[in-house]
């Protein structure tokens, strides 16, 4: 009886053209005229980690350092680590290899917490003004950032990866029971640009497009 | 009517033909008509009745300040016809009328006005008593305005936006663009703010030179597309000002238009820096019958013109107190409108050129007139003119009297603010005196008249503004102060507040139909304060707030208190400062609500889903709701019910204990390995406010569960009631991370055993057992052995992702067992019927820990760790008169009370919070908080049910749990 | 609404993202000696000043900071710098 598999929270209803599985996840890779966006792509079955300490900077993750201050994130190796304040901060497993769970009681695996969405292509800018007064745009901070607030009215941590406008992107979590609403109001303020699921792969193009 | 159509400053597109209905008849309008403008090209004169004495209305102003032309328009009362766009096939209904708004059967009112003075329905109606319940319905079904169908339905899409400014500026006049463009110099992202569907304020519409022969209309296109033309500067036009708060918070409706996505949005701006140059309206000039149809101010004679190409007469007469209305006369006669006399009430400082040009037209002109009688009963047919000291009158024919008594600085957003207005004595204006940190008010606003000093103190209060966002900016600021004070100041202006006539017809506010006599009354009965006038005449409370009596009321008020300093102030106003929809306020959806990740499988079992808190659950899953089946199912079988919803939290570190001793009124350092310990949370006052389970995963590091609706608030509560110590412990919240599935009834471990990939006889897996293992190698479970619903019962704890695979494992591997699914409501039966408390349910604010019986979760000896809630569960342990729970069955077992139902005897005794017929004990049985002394075994309670009709309902009090007293079930 | 808080990690925001923690009081008092009316002062007497006071907040709905401002109640403004927790 193999019929176990791993759900993400996310349904769009348009269905992908091409999935694969990947540890017990169904993986859109890609769907049908997915065009130039702007894009929502469901990231939910990608790793994610808590990680708390009180003396956090001085704790090496995979030979990558702590972010110095709270806001700032830094990635590597497909791998974005965002500080959220003084003891703490989210990894989020972006792309390559899904690297080993830390053997550290430090480290907690909350994939399963939040749904872990990306918004990004053009004129997202537009859409989050109708969803947040959070701010993504501010000209003294340096991508990629971190902010922690409302996002149509529900808690999120967004990373801002790049904010020039026609390539601009983020990639947000929240409570993973929100995800059904969350999407729901997000497309329906994205519906005027255009906005559109789509799947793993073009992001990961643009991911390589802006990072190398 | 034939519209001017070669003026260089109209609107108006008249190739785009528009129709409308109205009176059951189809009239065509042209493309960029207001509702207003095409109605009054119509020859529309009586847009509706006015509130208490049904008077006829007409166009006033054509900017919102009146509630004169609000009309129904497609189904939606109030609607201000004066600034919203005309569309094609719209519907429009005059309001307050029966019959049509030219003959209206309640007409008859204005000739009653000798009985109903000033605040008549607080005087008269109440004496003798039986008076008023019919009163009070003849009141109601006359007050108010516009009325709505109750089940209306608003169409359209409404949305919002929370744009970022560092600068915002209010209006888009040559004030608003001079500030903006000055603030966009400096690099800030600035946003601007227009109410009208075009930028350009007093300018737009006026033919006077500028200067170096430019017009005013020609600067304003210059400034507006030079305003368009800079990227930093975000216009949003036909988008009024709502709203002004704390820290520079900006509210504003926007009307969208034809390429928007929206009807109408909701637009929220956090500014740094504030900019308000919203102009000036103007002061109404108060003579009898100053609101017949026919009378209008200055520049909605002259905006109809200039703007929409209608001349708004054919014979005119004028009587004005400001030098814009001379330059109106002169240009409107210019248009074609035939003008006898411009009665100006000012004996002298009028511009001598304007004065010249008028006698060169040969238009009368009389120096210290006014008008002072409107004829004509239903619109405007003659004049009478007086000298203001009332000593000779003159009577003219005309059907167009221009009335303005002078000017008006449309101060609201400031006042929202909370910034100090003070009377200035040469302009006769209430002036800002003292502004709010980083808001600046610049042009008309600050009785300025001239356009270069107007564009001046734009720019001036752009480079504040800038200032404010940190721009270094001090020596244009030197400079622009220098060239503003160059550049000419603020002209004396009318004083006049009232004609010379007893004002019993003299309407200070056509809102509320409040007349200067009314005012009168009001202040000799005592009222010697504006906003004490303001609410006993109700001048100003009508939709157009203080856009009518804004000057006049204060100033009034002033004269006839004989205070010469005008100490008054102009009442309040309050957001919105114009009326908006409330479906604007609404927006887009804004509910937000969880799923658990066995939604979808419990819907597809024929779960009824309901929202309770944050989530929807399954309440029940059939339409029986009392849900027998569930219940006995779970009694006889097995059941599974999805408890997804419990907070879940890790919590870790070296000081983790620690806070769990804090927060916990238990000793945790009593936590055995493979153990759940039961635990419960009070707050400072002993009361209860969570229980739920705790298990050590390993060293300092525990695992434990919350109620619902506490998974929200605990990390928050243990960082709290810690935030003074340093400790050194770390939380995560796990709540969604995990979906829970109940497994409860008899069955359960025969269930089970299918499918876990581990030995879970009672032995190896013992009740309050906690174990971790997998199921189908595959998923791995947190497996709590627990017994809220009073059978054998194990809580799987898995990630939220493997959820949907592993109910649908435990429905299959149950499928023998006749498993089924039950909901919220058979949970809280059982549970129940064990006695088995729910917070919130069988708790309020008041209860302690005692209260409820839970005692022995309360460790008294751990005071080294300041246990919240320990002092008062010490200090109300044998407290008197008590609420204390206790459980009752009903004598009577058909009749089950409502939860909520009191106890009483001579008085109310306590309240039962849950009662339900027991279906395994056929008895009705409940839970009820109660004083303590009933709480005794065998005490016969008192219920009274709501529409009980006196006849209570009585049960007795009896030990708890009702079900397995000796706990077998759980062991089994 | 219009109430904004300054949070020490995430800087100005909208008041609504934050839950009021009262006013600041100081650590727990020990339990020995406290009598009802001793410790009800503590848990719900506040002195209500109209000025400045010291106040705790918990960023709910951002990085979940508790911290102290302080909070000027007559124009419902922050002065001066908050300190982090």
């Amino acid at each position: 009886m193999k019929n176990i598999i791993r759900r993400s929270p996310v349904s769009f209803d348009s269905r992908p053209a091409k999935t694969e599985m990947r540890d017990n996840w169904t993986v859109a890779l890609e769907y049908e005229a997915e065009e130039t966006g702007p894009y929502l792509i469901d990231l939910s079955h990608r790793a994610r980690w808590d990680f708390q300490d009180v003396d956090i900077s001085k704790i090496q993750t995979w030979g990558m350092n702590v972010p110095e201050s709270p806001g700032q994130c830094l990635f590597e190796n497909g791998i974005i680590i965002n500080r959220m304040n003084r003891t703490q901060v989210s990894i989020w497993h972006l792309s390559g290899a899904k690297p080993d769970v830390p053997d550290n009681p430090a480290f907690t695996d909350v994939t399963d917490t939040t749904v872990f969405l990306a918004l990004f292509s053009k004129d997202i800018f537009s859409i989050t003004e109708k969803l947040t007064s959070l701010y993504f745009l501010d000209p003294l901070k340096e991508t990629p950032f971190l902010l922690q607030g409302p996002f149509s009215h529900i808690p999120c941590q967004i990373v801002t990866l790049e904010k020039i406008p026609e390539r601009s992107g983020i990639l947000f979590t929240c409570s993973r029971g929100y995800a059904r609403d969350i999407i729901a109001s997000i497309l329906e303020a994205g519906a005027e640009f255009g906005l559109r699921p789509a799947g793993e792969n073009v992001l990961i193009k643009w991911l390589n497009e802006l990072w190398g | 009517m034939n519209r001017l159509s070669q003026l260089p400053t109209l609107r108006i597109n008249p190739a785009q033909k528009i129709s409308l209905n109205y009176k059951r008849k189809t009239y065509q309008g042209i493309g960029g008509d207001t509702i207003a403008t095409a109605l009054y090209a119509n020859g529309i004169r009586i847009f509706s009745r006015s509130l208490k004495y049904h008077r006829p209305r007409g166009l006033y102003s054509l900017d919102g300040e009146c509630s004169n032309t609000r009309m129904e328009i497609n189904g939606i009362p109030n609607v201000c016809t004066e600034n919203t766009l005309l569309k094609n096939g719209m519907t429009i209904k005059a309001q307050n009328v029966i019959g049509t708004a030219e003959n209206d059967l309640m007409g008859f009112m204005d000739r009653l006005d000798w009985a109903m003075p000033a605040g008549f329905y607080y005087r008269t109606m109440h004496k003798p008593a039986p008076i008023w319940p019919i009163a009070l319905k003849q009141v109601r079904k006359a007050a108010g305005l516009g009325k709505i169908s109750p089940d209306f339905q608003m169409n359209g899409k409404y949305e919002e936006i929370y744009p970022k400014a560092d600068v915002c500026v209010i209006g888009g006049g040559p004030a608003g663009m001079s500030a903006a463009l000055t603030a966009a110099k400096q690099g800030l992202r600035v946003i601007l703010l227009e109410s009208r569907p075009w930028l350009g304020g007093f300018f737009d519409y006026r033919a006077a030179e500028y200067s170096n022969g430019i017009h005013l209309f020609e600067r304003a296109r210059e400034l507006a597309k030079t305003v368009s033309e800079t990227p930093n500067i975000r216009g949003f036009i036909h988008t009024a000002m709502v709203g002004a708060y704390n820290n520079n918070l900006i509210t504003a409706f926007q009307v969208g238009g034809e390429s928007d996505h929206f009807d109408e949005r909701y637009i929220e701006i956090r500014a740094d820096s504030v900019v308000v140059a919203t102009g000036c309206i103007e002061r109404p000039l108060l003579f009898e019958n100053n609101e017949r149809p026919g009378v209008m101010q200055i520049s909605c004679a002259h905006r109809l013109a200039r703007t929409y190409g209608l001349l708004p007469g054919e014979k005119a007469v004028f009587s004005i107190g400001h030098d814009l209305g001379l330059e109106a006369a002169l240009d409107l006669s210019n248009l074609g409108l035939k003008i006898s006399y411009v009665a100006d009430i000012r004996e002298d400082g009028q511009d001598p050129g304007l004065v010249a040009d008028l006698a060169k037209k040969k238009i009368r002109f009389l120096r210290g007139w006014v008008a002072i009688l409107a004829h004509g009963d239903k619109s405007v047919k003659k004049v009478t003119l007086s000298t203001i000291q009332g000593t000779h009158h003159r009577d003219v024919d005309c059907d167009l009297l221009v009335a303005s008594a002078g000017m008006t600085p449309l101060t609201g957003p400031l006042t929202l603010a909370q910034a100090q207005l003070a009377y200035d004595n040469h302009t006769g204006c209430f002036l800002p005196k003292k502004l709010p940190v980083k808001m600046h008010a610049a042009g008309r606003l600050m009785g300025l008249n001239d356009p270069l000093s107007i564009e001046a103190s734009g720019n001036l209060a752009g480079l504040m503004a800038a200032a404010d966002c940190g721009a270094t900016v001090e020596a244009d600021l030197k400079q622009t102060r220098e060239r503003l004070n160059d550049l000419p100041g603020p002209v004396r202006g009318c004083k006049l507040v009232q004609a010379p006539v007893k004002g019993r017809k003299s309407f200070i506010c056509f809102d509320e139909d409040t007349t200067i006599k009314n005012v009168e009354q009001a202040l000799e009965m005592g009222f010697d304060a504006t906003e004490l006038v303001k609410r006993f005449t109700a001048a100003g409370t009508g939709p157009g707030q203080w856009g009518i009596p804004g000057h006049n009321l204060p100033l009034f008020v002033a004269q006839y208190l004989e205070d010469s300093t005008v100490s008054a102030r102009p009442t309040t106003v309050r957001s919105p400062l114009v009326p908006a929809f409330i479906a604007t306020y609404a927006g887009r959806n804004h509910d937000m609500c969880k799923r658990t990740p066995a939604h979808d499988s419990q819907k597809s079992s024929g779960g009824i889903m309901r929202r309770s808190g944050v989530w929807k659950r399954a309440r029940y899953f059939s339409r029986d709701s009392g849900c027998r089946e569930e219940i006995e199912n779970v009694r006889n079988n097995v059941g599974m019910f999805d408890a997804s919803t419990l907070g879940k939290f890790r919590i870790w570190g070296p000081d983790a204990l620690k806070a769990l001793q804090r927060v916990y009124a238990g000793n945790m350092s009593k936590i055995s390995d493979g153990k759940v310990k039961y635990a419960a949370m009070c707050n400072d006052d002993g009361c209860i406010i969570d229980d739920g389970v705790v298990v050590k995963r390993g060293e300092n590091d525990y695992y434990f569960t919350t109620s619902t609706g506490r998974a929200g608030n605990t990390v928050e509560w243990f960082r709290y009631h810690t935030r003074y110590d340093g400790w050194d412990f770390h939380m995560i919240n796990l709540t969604d991370a995990f979906g829970v599935i109940n497994l409860a009834g008899p069955n359960a471990r025969k269930v089970l055993e299918k499918v876990a990939d581990t030995d879970v006889s009672n032995e190896a897996f013992p009740f309050i057992g906690y174990r971790e293992f997998t199921i189908n190698n595959e998923i791995p479970v947190r497996a709590l052995r627990l017994g809220f619903v009073g059978e054998l019962s194990y809580e799987l704890h898995v990630p939220s992702s493997y959820m949907q695979s592993l109910w649908g494992l435990v429905a299959e591997a149950g499928k023998q067992f006749d498993i089924q699914n039950f909901g919220l409501e058979a949970q809280n039966v059982l549970r129940m019927e064990k006695g088995h408390v729910i917070i919130g349910s069988e708790s309020e604010q008041r209860t302690t820990l005692h209260d409820v019986g839970l005692r022995f979760l309360w460790d008294r000896n751990k005071t080294q760790a300041k246990t919240v809630g320990a002092v008062a569960l010490k200090q109300t342990e044998k407290q008197e008169g008590r609420l204390t729970l206790a459980g009752f069955k009903m004598e009577n077992p058909s009749h089950t009370p409502k939860d909520g139902s009191i106890i009483v005897d001579s008085s109310i005794r306590g309240y039962v919070c849950i009662a339900r017929f027991s279906f395994v004990l056929k008895e009705s049985i409940g839970l009820a908080l109660v004083d303590s002394p009933l709480a005794k075994e065998g005490t016969r309670l008192q219920i009274y049910e709501d529409e009980c009709k006196g006849q209570h309902l009585y049960g007795t009090v009896v030990p708890t749990p009702f079900y397995d007293p000796e706990g077998k079930r759980l062991r089994m | 609404m219009a109430l904004t808080i300054t949070c020490p990690i995430c800087d100005k925001r909208n008041g609504y993202e934050f839950r009021y923690g009262g006013v600041d009081k100081g650590p727990r008092p020990d339990e020995e000696g406290l009598t009802p009316t001793s410790w009800c002062d503590h848990v719900h007497m506040n002195k209500c000043v109209a000025g400045i006071q010291k106040e705790w907040w918990f960023h709910r709905d951002g990085c979940g900071a508790w911290f102290t401002i302080y909070r000027d109640t007559t124009t419902n403004l922050e002065v001066d710098k908050p300190e982090a927790n």
